[in-house]
């Protein structure tokens, strides 16, 4: 009886062609004839292949690492392969590094998408929390514009335009004047007569820009304006209405002052700040301006966009000023421009020989009389002041 | 092979392979450095280091040089092509049982040259082998001394029966390989057993 052991020994001789001609056709026959003793012969074969399979794999493995490191090292007996090598070598030069800038570069290499993505994140994040509270803040602080022209702006004026143009059509009697389509009404302030024959004033800001203006009285009637003189320096215009069917606007109520005006004053003034005309009172808080400007007076009157351009009247009725602006960071600080300039103004251009003279109004109507008589008086002789500005402005 | 690829150095690929066959070992010195920068800048770019590189080539290398000393090699491609092939899969499969996450490489899936290469059939059989060797050394490990060292000897290492004996002090060369074979048959169990587990698993 053969043991397992003496069939491999008899298998790796017969593989290794060691067995005699006459024994090796005996295994042959017996193989084929019995089946448990070519399986155990098929398990030997597959035992030893793949024992030497995995010694040739091993060989082969580090003949392909001396290959490798011969390759590395830039050292070859081969001609053959120099130019493979160098090509090797340019493409991938072997650099000293050290250990840690080696874990530096796997992690960089390894990572570096998601590396990229958090850094974008991060700086999106960043930029959103500046722009964020940045719009908090504005939304809950006042813009510290301090000093506001209070001029209005016009929307539905627009909507008015052609109602508008039919008017002065109509008044004109011709239709010398064309309807302006790019010129819409853009801004609005008071203005008020200067003398009987068609003189107003009105703030500078108010007409800055203008293409065509239009006085609004209370009673609806519009007259066509033309800027006669503009004082940019003390925020003053004079305006001429230029309508022929314009006859004077008869004996104006109140005087203008030319000195100064008492501090504690009580003011008060008219303005068209809306549609209607509205009163607004105080008193003279300052003789001086916005940042000690001395053409103007602080008054504590609440004066709105609109009541620029308007009329500031003392008690006796006696023109002291006319509103320009107001302070937004201080409460209830509005400035209007001292009459004395507004009478040297007029006193200068008296000697330019004008075209229609200046007759500055000599009696006081309002003196005495109680605040609403005064008022109704006065009314009449204040106006809103339209600006139609070139679509460019 | 129609195409008559000229390498780098102006050896055809059909010269090459036959170099091999023959076992010249400076085409195979031949065959590995020119292919090896191709297959280096495909790892790197693949978020892998040299050394995975090194290791992913020499795989492809060996399965190559294995098919073409099988004489089993049915190349319808060029050499370049199958080698980025069987590099690409080994590549990736690496990468996916280390990511946690689905792979993508950078190159175009869908439409590379490298498919069809049959370099999948032929990794699939070399990972097969591949399992069949980690097996036996498992197999040799459980084996116990003085057979596993025997063994390893023998056939891994590649000495005589006669150094054999003398390191391992039997009294002569039957001894040995008397030994030898009884050491085999209880390797043989060991393997067989080891290797039909794992293929039910």
């Amino acid at each position: 009886m053969m043991t397992e052991a003496d069939y491999y020994a008899l298998f790796e001789a017969y593989d290794r062609g060691e067995l005699a001609a006459p024994a090796r056709a005996d295994l042959e026959a017996r193989l084929a004839a019995d089946p448990a003793l070519a399986l155990r012969y098929a398990d030997f074969v597959e035992l030893t292949g793949t024992l030497q399979a995995q010694s040739r794999r091993r060989a082969l493995r580090q003949q392909l690492r001396g290959i490798h490191a011969d390759m590395t090292k830039g050292q070859t007996s081969l001609k053959a392969d120099v130019d493979a090598v160098k090509a090797e070598t340019t493409t991938a030069p072997m650099l000293r590094i050290s250990r840690t800038e080696r874990r530096l570069r796997e992690f960089w290499s390894g990572y570096r998408a998601t590396v990229g993505v958090a850094a974008s994140v991060a700086v999106m994040a960043v930029f959103a929390t500046l722009l964020g509270l940045e719009m908090w803040r504005t939304s809950k602080v006042q813009v510290p514009a301090s000093y506001q022209w209070m001029r209005r702006e016009i929307n539905n004026l627009k909507q008015n335009q052609r109602a508008i143009n039919r008017t002065i059509k109509r008044i004109d009697g011709t239709s010398a004047l064309p309807t302006p389509p790019v010129n819409n009404g853009k801004f609005g302030g008071t203005g008020f007569a200067l003398t009987s024959e068609g003189y107003l004033v009105t703030s500078y800001h108010v007409i800055r820009g203008a293409d065509s203006l239009l006085i609004e009285g209370r009673d609806r009637q519009r007259y066509h304006a033309e800027t006669v003189y503009s004082d940019k320096a003390h925020d003053l215009a004079i305006l001429r209405i230029i309508d022929k069917k314009f006859n004077g606007f008869g004996r104006l109520p109140y005087t203008f002052k030319s000195g100064q005006a008492d501090l504690g004053e009580r003011v008060f003034t008219l303005g068209y700040p809306r549609e209607d005309v509205v009163y607004g009172e105080g008193s003279l808080s300052a003789r001086s301006g916005f940042e000690g400007d001395t053409a103007a007076y602080q008054i504590s009157i609440p004066v709105n966009p609109g009541n620029s351009g308007g009329p500031l009247l003392d008690g006796q009725g006696n023109l002291i000023g006319v509103i320009s602006a107001r302070q937004n960071d201080l409460e209830s600080a509005a400035f209007a421009t001292k009459s004395s300039y507004l009478v040297k103004l007029v006193d200068s251009l008296r000697n330019t020989q004008p075209a229609t003279p200046y007759h500055l109004p000599k009696t006081n109507q309002l003196t005495g009389a109680a605040r609403p008589q005064q008022l109704k008086k006065l009314q009449d002789y204040v106006f809103v002041v339209k600006v139609f500005a070139k679509a460019s402005e | 092979m129609s195409k008559g690829n000229l390498s780098s150095s102006g050896t055809t690929d059909e010269q090459l392979i036959a170099a091999i066959r023959r076992g010249d070992e400076r085409a195979l010195s031949q065959l590995y450095r020119t292919h090896w920068p191709m297959v280096s800048h495909f790892v790197l770019q693949n978020s892998g280091t040299d050394d995975d590189a090194q290791d992913v080539y020499q795989e492809g290398v060996m399965v190559f040089y294995e098919k073409v000393r099988d004489n089993s090699l049915e190349l319808s491609c060029q050499i370049k092509t199958y080698l980025y092939a069987v590099c690409r899969r080994l590549w990736l499969k690496r990468l996916t049982s280390k990511s946690r996450f689905g792979v993508r490489l950078l190159d175009d899936e869908e439409h590379g040259p490298y498919l069809h290469t049959g370099a999948e059939d032929d990794l699939l059989a070399a990972e097969e082998q591949d399992r069949r060797f980690s097996t036996m050394s498992e197999a040799l490990n459980h084996l116990g001394e003085p057979c596993r060292s025997l063994l390893e000897g023998f056939y891994l290492l590649d000495k005589s029966m006669q150094d054999l004996t003398a390191e391992f002090g039997y009294t002569n060369a039957d001894n040995a390989k008397n030994q030898k074979y009884k050491c085999l048959v209880r390797l043989k169990k060991l393997f067989f057993a080891h290797y039909k587990e794992e293929q039910a698993r």
